[in-house]
């Protein structure tokens, strides 16, 4: 008997050891708050581009949650996403003009809803629209606006192919913009190892529009922004003589990296020899794009 | 009886295997409210298999936790993400490595005692002499061990879990200092009770638990009544539920998601 009954209190201790470690998990390592959905009223949003929200995406009023994404669905006939917020019943003072803005948290983290407060009398109540939206800003535009890169050239109207040659095209693409002045004016059609000089041969089709470039410019490869894609930006020369079909461009520099760069900050003056494939030794030509 | 037969005969004789335990599951079930009146006979079960398995359950479940802390610093640190040390660690745990490495060292540690304790109860005729006594067998000695570790594995489980919260919050706060407060509202903020606590760690681990006490009594309950037999019945017990966890872990995973 009494060895049943210590059978009997072993397994009640492990029973209540095990529950007591499930309440711990349940309680104090996970997000209750958040997965807590009480009654709540449902307001919609319409955005052009819900990037990478989530059903379950928190909303929040000046960074403090107040409900969650409750569905993201496709307007029917339209390019629109249809984003329903549900939204604590305890948040009620809600004003009608507010505007909802997709937001990241910190650089990659996950997207979230962010409410700005209008000036109205009247506040939000259960089915009611939010007007006002903003959409979710891909990085490639956000660092497009900082940076001055538009959209690819346009090809109407016919291109003309140049080539240059680099010692390094770093992660330069097929495909990847020609700027002149920060403008897009033609994109690179072709990226090859030249068998014989051990280099790359870049070849760019640039739009006829922009057919004064003069033929002593120098092409640089340039990154937009710390982690943004390469581009072929061509400076322009003195020349009187306009780039043809086929011409090369002498003047080159090749694409940085990221330690030479900073390399340069820190040792101010060193040169590292990567530059000017074009072997002419014109190192002034280089130096506006050094400082880039 | 199966080694017996030839290699062509592999593939049958693993369909009729599976076959039989899927009957021998409807039997345990259909026992089972016959065996209530058994219910000390179940609790002296769940001491056995659940309460003396704590001990591997936990040390594992620490050392466990201890590595992934260790591991997921220094590859975080690359990206300056070390403050998500402690919500990558119970993700991981909830989700994945509690229930299955709780799984393995159950089946490990209680499934092989149970098999090995039927087995020699078939093969000392013990068995026999109940159907003899109109003791139902299957209500005293198969389904009192297949509740105890239906019951015993959440309970591991969770317990698994937070050893391991336990030990990668050791490692990482104590020795490495992450920040303790960044470490637990990391985690708070990434862990959410419905996906990951209970259809993650609760339902996976229920499932494992059923399977590994059915693959368990079942092997212990068919074996072949020899010393031979029995132990070719335990290791059968450890591959099987091995494979079957795993091969589990991945559907689940897929339907739970």
């Amino acid at each position: 008997m009494s060895q049943r009954k210590s059978y009997a209190v072993g397994t009640g201790l492990f029973i209540v050891l095990g529950f007591a470690a499930l309440a711990y998990l349940a309680t104090q390592t996970t997000s209750v708050v958040n997965s807590h959905q009480g009654a709540s009223y449902t307001v919609d949003a319409q955005f052009a581009n819900v990037g990478q929200l989530k059903e379950r995406a928190p909303v929040k009023v000046a960074g403090v949650r107040v409900g969650q994404v409750e569905s993201i669905t496709l307007e029917a006939g339209k390019d629109v996403a249809d984003v329903k917020l549900s939204i604590d019943k305890k948040f009620n003072q809600i004003p009608t003009d507010s505007t909802a803005v997709i937001y990241t948290s910190g650089l990659l983290g996950d997207q979230y809803v962010g409410l700005q407060f209008g000036t109205a009398k009247n506040y939000l109540a259960n089915g009611a629209q939010l007007v006002l939206t903003r959409s979710t800003q891909p990085l490639e535009e956000m660092l497009g606006k900082f940076f001055g890169a538009g959209g690819a050239a346009d090809a109407i109207g016919g291109s003309y192919k140049v080539t240059a040659h680099f010692t390094n095209i770093g992660a330069l693409t097929v495909g990847a913009p020609v700027k002149m002045a920060g403008v897009a004016i033609g994109s690179v059609s072709d990226v090859k190892a030249d068998p014989v000089k051990l280099d790359a041969t870049v070849t760019m089709s640039i739009n006829n529009r922009y057919n004064q470039i003069p033929d002593d410019s120098a092409a640089a490869i340039f990154t937009s922004g710390l982690i943004g894609s390469q581009y072929v930006a061509i400076q322009p020369g003195g020349s009187p003589n306009s780039l043809k079909e086929g011409d090369q461009l002498v003047l080159t520099q090749s694409a940085m990296q990221l330690e030479d760069l900073i390399g340069k900050f820190l040792v101010s003056g060193s040169s590292s020899g990567s530059n000017n494939a074009g072997g002419n030794g014109n190192g002034s030509s280089n130096q506006p794009a050094g400082k880039h | 009886m199966s080694a017996r037969m030839g290699h062509e005969n592999v593939v049958m004789g693993s369909l009729a295997q599976i076959g039989r335990c899927g009957l021998f599951l409807l039997r345990i079930l259909s026992a089972t409210p016959r065996s209530m009146r058994h219910l000390t006979e179940t609790v002296r079960q769940l001491w056995f298999v659940g309460g003396l398995s704590l001990t591997i359950i936990m040390t594992c479940g620490l050392f466990v936790g201890m590595v992934l802390g260790l591991q997921l610093y220094h590859v975080l640190a690359i990206f300056g993400g070390t403050s998500a040390t402690g919500s990558v660690v119970a993700l991981a745990v909830y989700r994945e490595l509690g229930p299955v490495v709780t799984g393995l060292l159950f089946a490990g540690r209680a499934g092989t005692s149970i098999t090995a304790e039927i087995g020699l109860m078939r093969a000392t005729d013990q068995i026999a002499a109940m159907e003899m006594m109109a003791v139902d067998p299957i209500a005293y000695v198969a389904v009192p061990r297949f509740l105890a570790g239906l019951i015993a594995m959440p309970l591991l489980c969770c317990v698994f879990c937070g050893m391991s919260i336990f030990g990668g919050h050791l490692v990482a706060v104590d020795w490495l200092g992450v920040d303790n407060g960044t470490f637990w509202s990391n985690m708070t903020a990434n862990v959410n009770v419905w996906d990951d606590v209970i259809n993650g760690l609760i339902w996976k681990s229920l499932v494992f638990g059923a399977v590994i006490s059915l693959i368990a009594v079942f092997q212990g309950y068919t074996t072949a009544p020899t010393s031979e037999g029995v132990a070719y019945a335990t290791t059968r017990t450890v591959v099987a539920s091995s494979i079957a966890i795993l091969a589990l872990d991945f559907v689940l995973t897929a339907f739970l998601m």
